[in-house]
């Protein structure tokens, strides 16, 4: 009977083991779908007959289709404050990541976070950032003003722009500003134990969460989405993603 | 096969309002479906399991629930105490995770003599995290590492990843290898922040009551899948908290050579033999700060068990 139980696992893994195959073979296509599909699903659209062809840039559309985006946003009743893309590939796209960041802005998500868990992002921000702002040339155009797009490294928060009609903030995060992020926090408070000027039984959750927010303040995530075929958070933000809507 | 899976037991109200009966009936259904899906477990070679219970966040609900819920916790835990021949027979150790502070006393009384009677099992694991959140946890956790700066055991730059993973309420088991919530929820729910970063997560819609073994099989086989990638990303994140500290150490070794050394040049052998003293130093508080942890832990069951056999007595 064992035997028989051992043989149908088998089946089944070989038959999901292809089914893998076969999406990676048609992965650009797949992953342009997808996201073109993903993106407003997540958001709930209604079911427009023209919502999929619309998010692939092409020439003539450009127009219409910011328009569409803006107009789209505002009919959403609720839109997540700060969203997370945790990108666990095996390749990385800058044109890809970059094009996303730049939908969430255009329809109107005010914080957006890009991660991987090997810190390739982190390492490479500038690159990223020219990227965004390459993309949001193109796909933007004109309105493209209308957007500015401030970036946060850890070391500093000087905005790039002024405050224009439409700001959006981009934050590239890494594995360190997950667990490690929290225990540099803690070695701080333990200095502040140390020098007498805090006693241990003084910390709660809420001096905890501010240690941890920083002078920044960005909002916990309200929405990750994963990238990947890894069913993980992969050590995204662990304090910060408490109540997130993990897709 | 996954070594350690832990549940979001979720979906016991949405159950009772399917079926048009009381709440209290969901969550008593609930309990059923976690003593079936534990038989389940064990088949399968599980050995540890956690679940989520009962969070901080539960407090807030309407009263009736929660002394419902406590009433439920009241009998259930009698029960067990009541089937220790079987425990011990089937080797089980209980632990309770969470801010037991919060409880009525006579229920913390309860768990204590639970967690006593069944320390030394070690067949197979059941953690119940009641009363419990994620960012508690780790707050609680990083007040013990300063507890332990506080009482001399430690210093500052002592506190790592490493130290805060023995700091939390789950220190004497591994991360879960697998994470199932079911009732169609794709949070977190502040559970298991710290411990997930590298689990399989699965979302699943069916609700609690109805979970069935197939579903179970799914989780299972969705692990596997993911375990390759899994393993290497782990193992990635390991090699660097070694550099991490590593590096770490060699920082506070030249600190302290350059403060006795009267800043004269430092020869490469003399830095080597004071890293490796500094890490040997390290270890050894970080040693001795997580057996006084240890104690201080332990002490806090003994001294509630006490309470209850004078209060049984009286």
């Amino acid at each position: 009977m064992a035997v028989v139980y051992e043989f149908v696992w088998r089946m089944l893994h070989a038959l999901l083991h292809l089914q893998r195959t076969l999406l990676s073979w048609n992965w650009r296509l797949w992953r342009r779908a997808m996201t073109a599909v993903l993106v407003p699903t997540v958001f709930g659209f209604q079911n427009h007959p023209h919502n999929n062809k619309k998010l692939i840039p092409t020439g003539g559309k450009k127009s219409c289709c910011r328009v569409l985006w803006k107009s789209d946003g505002k009919s959403l009743e609720k839109l997540p404050l700060h969203i997370g893309l945790l990108i666990a590939e095996e390749e990385t796209r800058y044109t890809d990541i970059a094009n996303l960041v730049v939908w969430c802005m255009a329809v109107g998500i005010s914080y957006v976070s890009v991660y991987d868990n090997q810190g390739i992002f982190r390492r490479n921000s500038s690159r990223l950032m020219d990227e965004i702002l390459k993309q949001q040339q193109e796909l933007l155009g004109l309105d493209s003003l209308k957007y500015s797009v401030e970036f946060l490294n850890n070391s500093n928060d000087k905005p790039e722009q002024q405050v224009l009609s439409c700001q959006a903030t981009v934050k590239v995060l890494s594995p360190d500003d997950g667990k490690t992020g929290i225990v540099t926090a803690a070695q701080k408070f333990c200095q502040l134990v140390e020098q007498q000027q805090k006693r241990s039984s003084d910390l709660d959750v809420n001096m905890l969460d501010s240690m941890l927010r920083g002078t920044k303040g960005m909002p916990d995530p309200d929405l990750v989405m994963k990238f990947g075929t890894v069913d993980s958070t992969l050590g995204f933000l662990p304090w910060h993603i408490r109540l997130t809507e993990i897709m | 096969m996954p070594k350690h899976v832990a549940f979001i037991m979720d979906g016991n109200r949405r159950y009772a309002r399917k079926l048009h009966v009381e709440r209290q009936q969901g969550h008593t259904q609930g309990f059923d479906k976690l003593a079936e899906t534990l038989r389940w477990c064990l088949n399968l070679e599980i050995r540890e399991v956690t679940v989520y219970a009962f969070s901080i966040e539960n407090f807030k609900r309407a009263k009736d629930e929660v002394d419902g819920l406590m009433e439920l916790a009241r009998q259930k835990f009698s029960r067990l105490l009541d089937e220790q021949e079987d425990l011990e027979k089937h080797g089980v150790c209980i632990r309770v995770l969470g801010d037991l502070t919060l409880l009525p006393l006579d229920i913390q009384k309860l768990i204590a003599q639970a967690v006593l009677a069944t320390k030394h099992h070690n067949k197979c694991f059941l953690n119940v995290c009641f009363a419990y959140t994620s960012r508690h946890e780790i707050t609680n956790a990083v007040k013990e590492a300063a507890w332990g700066v506080e009482q001399g055991l430690i210093k500052p730059s002592d506190v790592s990843e490493f130290l805060l993973d023995e700091c939390l309420y789950t220190n004497n088991s591994p991360d879960p290898d697998l994470l199932i919530r079911t009732s169609g929820e794709v949070r977190l729910s502040d559970f298991l922040l710290w411990q997930t970063t590298y689990s399989c997560l699965v979302f699943q819609s069916i609700l609690w009551p109805e979970y069935s073994f197939w579903n179970l099989c799914e989780a299972i086989l969705q692990y596997q899948l993911n375990h390759q990638a899994l393993q290497k990303a782990r193992d990635q994140h390991a090699e660097a908290r070694v550099l991490q500290q590593l590096e770490a150490d060699r920082c506070c070794a030249a600190d302290l050579l350059q403060q006795t050394g009267l800043g004269k040049p430092v020869d490469p052998q003399l830095r080597q033999e004071a890293l490796q003293k500094y890490t040997a130093e390290r270890e050894e508080r970080v040693h001795s700060f997580l057996t006084a942890l240890q104690e201080k832990r332990d002490r806090f069951f003994t001294d509630l068990n006490k309470g209850f056999i004078a209060s049984a007595k009286a």
